[in-house]
């Protein structure tokens, strides 16, 4: 049978401890045990971005990091983006009001992409943001909706 | 017309809170208490005979609970019972606590196979040595209903070839004339590749059984209540006793109708608990229905001052393992969108062994293009003349005769190519600088009809709820939204949408064939329209006013001319939902079966500089014009042209489903199943002709079919005038355009 394990990870700005098969997913660590399935997968595979989290801050793939891996780091998911009453936080609010999203499948993995980007680079222009979303699917908006939203929300954080 | 109050202004997405938060469920996301997972056994071959499913191993592995080969669960439609006709076609289905254990126990299933001769190209399918398919029979289920466009044509004693399920003809002048009479005449063939949809969110479903007795599934679906039939007529029970509720769709495109949810209700009943059957990324690729492959001869001939007079045109459409492709959508439009005299158009949907194709955006209608706007500059060429003006001289309008000798209605496609014509991208096109060019192509669709019910409920608080029954996939509901918004003259904050299960929700049919604001926006117009003339005849009798003195604004009527006399929208609502009232509650419904289509165009300009080293194209600029009717909510419809727009280009240039000579395909992820990324694609422009329909809402037109249609022939137009090479196969292979460029293909 699977061998388990015990971790800590701080998910959110809480400290979850579980038990988890050393095989699983973080993705699926995430979206089944915890229950934060606005985390989504595309193809589990690292190729479509939609399970795209953050890792200390940086963007990773929960598809492709192991749940154990986590241990002792700080995920955040696009729930963690909110303002604390749960209400869309800056970034949410610049994909809703800048037509981001049609679907909505790729939307969180774009989101946290996006989070990651704008930390690095607060400014960042559009050619810049089209190679750094490149590694986001998004099926439905042609991505410049998107584009629009990420500067909107780098417009608005002066 | 007047000026509207919300028609026409841009509305942010109504359910836009629940997907930027996270909190939007789909179909992964449903998890009923005590649900297993069910996991498919798949063929590997594409053509064989079943002689055993072994599934004692399988039933060894921890964590299995079951395990059902297709004879078991009884039923060819989902699982393969004596032969299989693709590779990836289900064999057996396993059942566990967890994915992991179901799929342990996928591996541990032994399947003996006797591999049989196998055809995968439709072509040498249709050689009379090639091996049988399924046994060409059957009437084909052609989608044709769904998405508003005819089959058929007429006979004309043409042979039909090998493994050929069907045939179309249609047949108008006499063909050895119109040539005749052309200066110039050109013939050659073209080929479309079988391509996905590419949805995000890959298909499933849930199901468990009801409390009450029947089934409820949980789907991602563009149309429940097609998908409660055909799961109830699956179990063989009535289908009041199967509610379907559909989840958030994470893109559809055509592809989701119904594929597991029978599947997930009879494991449910099977096994006595809830079952998940949520396909991955591999399983989607192979047994989901994608667009069919095409090979399409043309041959047109025109005179000098560029009046077509001959067209003859044999299509091949790959239609799999079964009936449906959409060969006489495709002939119809190739034979219909320019006038010509004299046609000669046949239509072969082939069977091979591959899985049967779905519907995708505009089915039928990229490929035909392809072929018609590849040929239709390549005559301008030759006739000298300028691409867009040749088509001027050719296109379509109201009263033209299509093949099957229906007329066109009111249609825009020549305003379309008068603003391509208009603009700078064109215009400008001969300064640009070396190796870059600028192609157009045209698309259109015929636009569906659908029979539809919606309803709309005045609420306490002066807000207004609209019940529906289809399934919004790209901002349909925020538009139904908006039409109720405008009948009451209210915000459209004030409406929600709800979109109900199959036992709850008005009846309405499937979210595709562009036909859903056309179709369910008219009933929903109509409830709104009956729900607001309640509401005055309820304020005449509070105000003691003539119902035509009454007007509503901002949330109240009042008497015209008097506006202090008057009584909010809450107010009379309140009244009607309280105990011992005398006034009927506030709530309207509509029902609509348009049944006349309003066709839809797209004109397209491409600019492309292609890149002498890899001979890959680069897009530097895009323009998509289309006739949309009217915009309801234009973010929304120029979102949708722009995503449509994509998919085109994603077809120029990446996109194929691989199929080797044993029909196995070679490209089942996304790694390798390569679609445009935000790198690939410049900034879209998007240019809105609102040429009103006179049947659609306010004058829409369906949206979502026709920018997906000219993009293939507009990328490699522009190819050829970027460097002369004529791609001929799409997707572009760079070293078809590299080999050229080196055996002189220069300017
Ligand atoms: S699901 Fe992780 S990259 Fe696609
Ligand atoms: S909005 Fe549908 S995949 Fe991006």
């Amino acid at each position: 049978m699977a061998k388990e394990k015990t971790i800590r990870v701080k998910v959110n700005g809480s400290e979850r401890r579980a038990t988890v098969e050393v095989r699983r997913n973080l993705a699926d660590f995430l979206r089944e045990d915890l229950e934060l399935t606005g985390t989504h997968l595309g193809c589990e595979h690292g190729v479509c971005g939609a399970c795209t989290v953050l890792v200390d801050g940086e963007a990773v793939r929960s598809c492709l990091m192991l749940a154990v891996q986590a241990e002792g780091h700080e995920v955040t998911t696009v729930e963690g983006l909110t303002t604390p009453d749960g209400e869309p936080g800056p970034l949410q609010q610049a994909f809703w009001d800048n037509h981001g999203m049609q679907c909505g499948f790729c939307t969180p993995g774009m989101i946290c992409a996006t989070a990651a980007l704008l930390r690095e680079n607060p400014h960042p222009t559009a050619e810049q943001i089209r190679e750094r979303l490149s590694g986001n699917l998004c099926r439905c908006t042609g991505y410049q909706d998107i584009i629009a939203s990420v500067l909107a929300a780098a417009a608005e954080d002066k | 017309m007047s000026a509207f109050a919300a028609i026409g202004k841009s509305a942010r997405r109504v359910e836009g809170r629940e997907k930027v938060t996270g909190t939007a469920t789909y179909v992964a996301d449903v998890h009923p208490r005590g649900a297993a997972c069910a996991r498919l056994v798949l063929s590997p071959y594409a053509h064989a005979r079943i002689k055993s499913v072994e599934l004692s191993a399988a039933l060894q592995v921890p964590g299995v609970i079951a395990a059902f080969s297709g004879k078991d669960i009884g039923g060819a439609e989902i699982l393969a019972i004596d032969e299989v006709y693709f590779a990836g076609e289900a064999v057996a289905v396993v059942v566990g606590e967890t994915e992991a254990a179901a799929e342990d126990g996928a591996d541990a299933v032994q399947v003996d196979y006797e591999p049989l001769p196998v055809v995968s190209d439709p072509i040498a399918a249709m050689k009379p040595d090639s091996p049988l398919t399924r046994a060409a029979q059957g009437e084909s289920h052609d989608d044709a209903g769904a998405h508003g466009a005819a089959v058929g044509g007429a006979g004309t004693g043409r042979p039909k070839p090998r493994n050929v399920n069907q045939m179309v003809e249609f047949q108008r002048g006499d063909l050895a004339k119109g040539f005749a009479e052309a200066d110039v005449v050109l013939e050659d063939t073209y080929r479309v590749a079988r391509v996905h949809q590419g949805y995000m969110e890959t298909q499933g479903s849930v199901a468990e059984r009801a409390p009450g007795g029947g089934f409820t599934v949980w789907t991602t679906t563009q149309a429940a209540f097609g998908a409660r039939d055909e799961t109830a007529k699956f179990l063989g029970i009535p289908a009041h006793e199967v509610n379907v509720i559909p989840t958030q769709v994470g893109g559809g495109f055509g592809g989701k109708f119904v594929l597991v949810e029978p599947l997930a209700a009879a494991l449910a009943r099977r096994v006595r608990r809830p079952v998940r059957v949520i396909l991955d990324r591999t399983q989607d690729f192979l047994v989901s229905h994608p667009a069919p492959g095409a090979v399409i001869r043309m041959k047109m001939g025109a005179k000098k001052d560029g009046t077509l007079t001959a067209l003859e045109a044999e299509l091949v459409f790959d239609a799999g393992c079964a009936p449906g492709a959409p060969t006489g959508i495709a002939a119809l439009l190739l034979g219909g969108t320019y006038r010509c005299p004299n046609l000669d158009i046949v239509g072969y949907e082939v069977l091979t062994h591959k899985v049967s194709p779905g519907a995708y955006r505009a089915p039928g209608a990229p490929q035909a293009y392809y072929a018609l706007e590849s040929h239709m500059s390549r005559l301008a060429d030759q006739l000298g003349l300028d691409p867009i003006e040749f088509r001027l001289k050719n296109a379509a309008k109201e009263g033209d005769i299509r093949p099957d000798g229906r007329p066109w209605p009111r249609i825009g496609l020549i305003e379309c190519l008068e603003a391509a014509r208009a603009h700078p991208m064109w215009r400008d096109r001969k300064k640009l600088g070396a190796d870059e060019g600028v192609g157009v192509a045209v698309g259109g669709w015929g636009g569906g009809t659908e029979p539809a019910t919606g309803g709309c409920r005045v609420n306490p608080d002066g807000s207004l709820t609209v019940q529906v029954g289809s399934v919004d996939i790209t901002g349909v509901n925020t538009t139904f939204a908006l039409i109720a918004a405008e009948v009451f003259g209210l915000p459209v904050e004030q409406v929600q949408i709800a979109t109900n299960d199959t036992d709850h929700a008005p009846y309405a049919g499937a979210s595709g064939g562009s036909k859903t604001t056309y179709t369910v926006g008219a009933a929903v117009l109509a409830a709104a329209q009956e729900a607001r003339s309640q509401v005055i005849e309820m304020a005449a009798d509070r105000l003691e006013a003539a119902p035509s003195d009454l007007d509503i604004a901002d949330g109240r009527v009042f008497v015209k001319g008097a506006p202090n006399r008057g009584v909010t929208i809450g107010e009379l609502a309140r009244l009607a939902n309280r105990f011992g009232s005398r006034y009927k509650p506030l709530h309207g419904q509509g029902r609509a079966a348009v049944h006349t289509a309003s066709p839809g165009f797209a004109v397209q300009l491409c600019q492309t500089k292609v890149d002498r080293g890899s001979g890959m194209p680069r897009i530097t600029g895009y323009v998509a014009v289309q006739d949309v009717g009217r915009a309801l909510n234009p973010a929304e419809v120029i979102g949708q042209i722009r995503g449509g727009a994509v998919q085109g280009i994603g077809r120029a240039l990446f996109e194929a489903m691989e199929h080797d000579e044993g029909g196995q395909l070679a490209n089942a992820t996304l790694a390798d199943y390569t679609m445009p990324t935000a790198a690939d694609i410049p900034d879209i422009e998007v240019v809105l002709i609102e040429v009103p329909s006179e049947l659609g809402p306010f004058g829409a037109k369906g949206v979502g079919e026709p920018p997906a249609v000219p993009g293939a022939a507009a990328v490699v137009n522009a190819v050829e005038a970027a460097v002369g090479v004529r791609v001929k196969n799409v997707p572009i292979k760079p070293e078809v355009i590299l080999d050229a460029l080196e055996e002189g293909g220069k300017r």
